[in-house]
């Protein structure tokens, strides 16, 4: 057995012989180029520092991140311990928590991004989507006493509430709705019965610049009074199994134009105390051909060049929360088929006053229709005022309603005269379903008054 | 139907005056003068926000979404802590002056009439809350006075700091319980 005693020179010569004269020179080379490497490197101190710096903050933020995953996680396992009966919260267009649901899972889970989103607002991650969905739907059963008609369980509207956070200023919104039924244009029937349609209701890119600037592109409810922008397509929401008949849709045989096609700007006025807010639109309006079987908003092509413009104006004192005051002017020219053109002016005032546990809603419209070459102004006012209080679950509630159309108006002559009161009662089974009863007696021109009874049932999920 | 309408008009006069009085009274936060420091919320922001004081009706606009944005453009971030943390139920007493079914279905509203422009985001512990903050130029949530660190901002209330005995929000033993 032959021991080998180590040598540095020996190995050097046995890796020079070894792996030849290059290594050398690429060695040699290094050994030539440290000093200037460490020269650079003091040069460079700085930008590591800020380098260090960087990385530090990231280390935070990551660390951050973690805490709250864990956050979330430790969540979920108590949810699963509790063994809770309360759905969670979806991440749906609602706020990120239900009262008394169990801790939030959903609506936690976003939050990293949402960092993600602020500090880097433009981004655009392709392998997330920024969709939530809130869905809103009832079911009814209704009969009345009037002729020709039966008592019949009915669905409502099934409302798809879509909502995302583009960036930091744009945001999308839309309201997707499956209903049932025949449509019904100013009186004129259309479609078939028992049929389902979708209509997309709302489609709204908006961009929030600050409190006083606000601008929305698309498919939007028109700010004439409060009611149309205040529940929208929800039936869930409005504390009565219906909107008054003045709000009623336009394929729902309504006279108002309750949806628009175009811009609305919005905003705080700076006002102080008195709380003024402004809404300002232009769009399309409403189709006027007559008869009319087509779909009355005219969401891709207008009938004339004229816009329908909106401006509203509406207070909401601070000395007296709940309270909104305002009014709203409407102006359109509509081109009705055969007949002369006619300019449509609708005026709206309302005092609104909401509490969590109180309500008083009191609107009056007049709409009114001037054929061109006529002197002669169809006017058709309108008035609704309904009032709740709620006791606990239970909030029962009282509304008397009233439009009066001329048998001449030249744009609905259908409508007439109806009004009459209505009684109901709102039992709140849980925090997202609703049941109501409601009653109704409607007096009208030429036709004999009739009952109406309403049972539904309104959900959210 | 003129007589139905004076009725009507009277009643809801007469439900408003019974409404608009309680809910004055409730708006005032009760002091307590012994309460110590740490019993006191904090208001927290990001450091980077200028917003050095605010009002607590200022406050309660910011907390109800009614405010969606601070005076140097940036959008506002509300942060909560789980329903039925001691914190949140003080916030929606004396800021809110809402439940829980109430705050829900308040935001809920707002963001379908697209009057709220973000929904607001629920944290479990302090720590989140103040790393949210941290991280979020936008952001605003409350934590325990004794919670607060140099990584974000205690804003004033009413001209009055946390550690003040005029502070208006306080967060009272008996909800911790």
């Amino acid at each position: 057995m032959k021991f080998r005693i180590f040598s540095p020179l020996r190995l050097l010569a046995q890796t020079v012989h070894g792996m030849g004269k290059r290594v050398l020179i690429v060695a040699l080379g290094m050994a030539v180029s440290a000093p200037c490497l460490r020269a650079q490197n003091a040069a460079e101190a700085n930008t590591d520092k800020q380098t260090i710096q960087m990385l530090l903050q990231r280390i935070e933020r990551l660390e951050s991140r973690v805490a709250q995953l864990e956050g979330t996680n430790a969540s979920a396992a108590r949810t699963e311990a509790a063994m809770t009966v309360h759905p969670p919260a979806g991440p749906a267009a609602g706020p990120a928590t239900t009262p008394q649901a169990a801790p939030q899972t959903a609506a936690q889970t976003p939050e990293p991004e949402q960092e993600s989103e602020h500090l880097e607002p433009e981004r655009m991650d392709m392998s997330k989507t920024l969709l939530r969905i809130r869905g809103f739907g009832d079911v009814d059963f209704h009969g009345t006493d009037q002729r020709g008609n039966t008592n019949a369980f009915s669905l409502g509207q099934l409302n798809l509430f879509v909502t995302s956070d583009i960036s930091e200023k744009f945001k999308f919104l839309g309201e997707i709705v499956f209903e049932s039924g025949p449509d019904n244009f100013y009186n004129v029937p259309g479609g078939r019965r028992n049929e389902f349609a979708v209509d997309v209701e709302r489609y709204l890119l908006q961009y929030s610049y600050n409190d006083y600037f606000n601008l929305a592109f698309g498919r939007y409810h028109t700010a004439i009074g409060f009611y149309n922008t205040a529940y929208h397509h929800s039936t869930w929401f409005q504390t009565t199994t219906g909107r008054p008949l003045l709000f009623q849709f336009e394929d729902s045989g309504g006279i108002l134009p309750i949806h628009n096609v175009g811009l609305s700007a919005s905003g705080r006025i700076p006002s102080g105390p008195l709380g003024l807010h402004y809404v300002a639109e232009i769009g399309n309006g409403r189709a006027s051909r007559s008869p009319l079987t087509d779909e009355p908003v005219q969401n891709e092509v207008d009938e004339n060049n004229y816009k329908a413009v909106n401006l509203a104006l509406f207070a909401r004192p601070e000395a007296i929360r709940g309270l909104q005051v305002g009014f709203s002017g409407y102006h359109d020219r509509l081109m009705p088929l055969g007949q002369p053109r006619v300019d449509e002016t609708i005026l709206a005032a309302h005092a609104v006053y909401m509490l969590p546990k109180f309500e008083w809603l009191n609107e009056v419209v007049l709409v009114r229709h001037g054929p061109d070459g006529s002197s002669h102004v169809f006017n058709t006012p309108g008035f609704y005022t309904q009032i709740a209080k709620r006791f606990g679950s239970y909030q029962p509630y009282f509304r008397y309603q009233y439009i009066n159309g001329s048998d001449r108006e030249p744009i609905f002559p259908d409508v007439g005269r109806i009004e009459g009161p209505s009684f109901g009662m709102r039992y709140d089974a849980s925090e997202s379903v609703a049941l109501k009863l409601q009653y109704d007696y409607n007096i009208a021109r030429h036709i004999q008054s009739y009952n109406g009874l309403t049972l539904q049932l309104g959900f959210t999920f | 139907m003129r007589r139905l309408l004076a009725l009507l008009t009277m009643v809801g006069a007469a439900m408003l005056l019974l409404e608009v009085s309680p809910g004055t009274a409730k708006g005032d936060p009760s002091p307590a003068a012994q309460a110590s420091a740490d019993q006191n919320l904090a208001i927290i922001v990001n450091q980077t926000n200028t917003i050095d004081d605010i009002t607590l009706k200022e406050l309660r606009t910011v907390f109800l979404g009614e405010r969606s944005h601070w005076p140097n453009g940036r959008r506002i971030t509300l942060v909560m802590m789980d329903p039925g943390v001691p914190e949140r139920k003080a916030i929606l007493r004396d800021i809110c002056r809402m439940n829980e079914t109430e705050f829900s279905r308040h935001f809920l509203q707002g963001l379908f009439t697209g009057e709220v422009f973000v929904s607001p985001k629920t944290l479990s512990s302090p720590t989140g809350v103040r790393k949210f903050v941290f991280n979020v130029p936008g952001a605003i949530g409350y934590v325990r006075a004794s919670d607060v660190d140099g990584t974000v901002k205690v804003i004033r209330i009413n001209g009055h700091g946390v550690d003040d005995p005029e502070y208006p929000l306080r967060f009272e033993a008996r909800d911790s319980k």
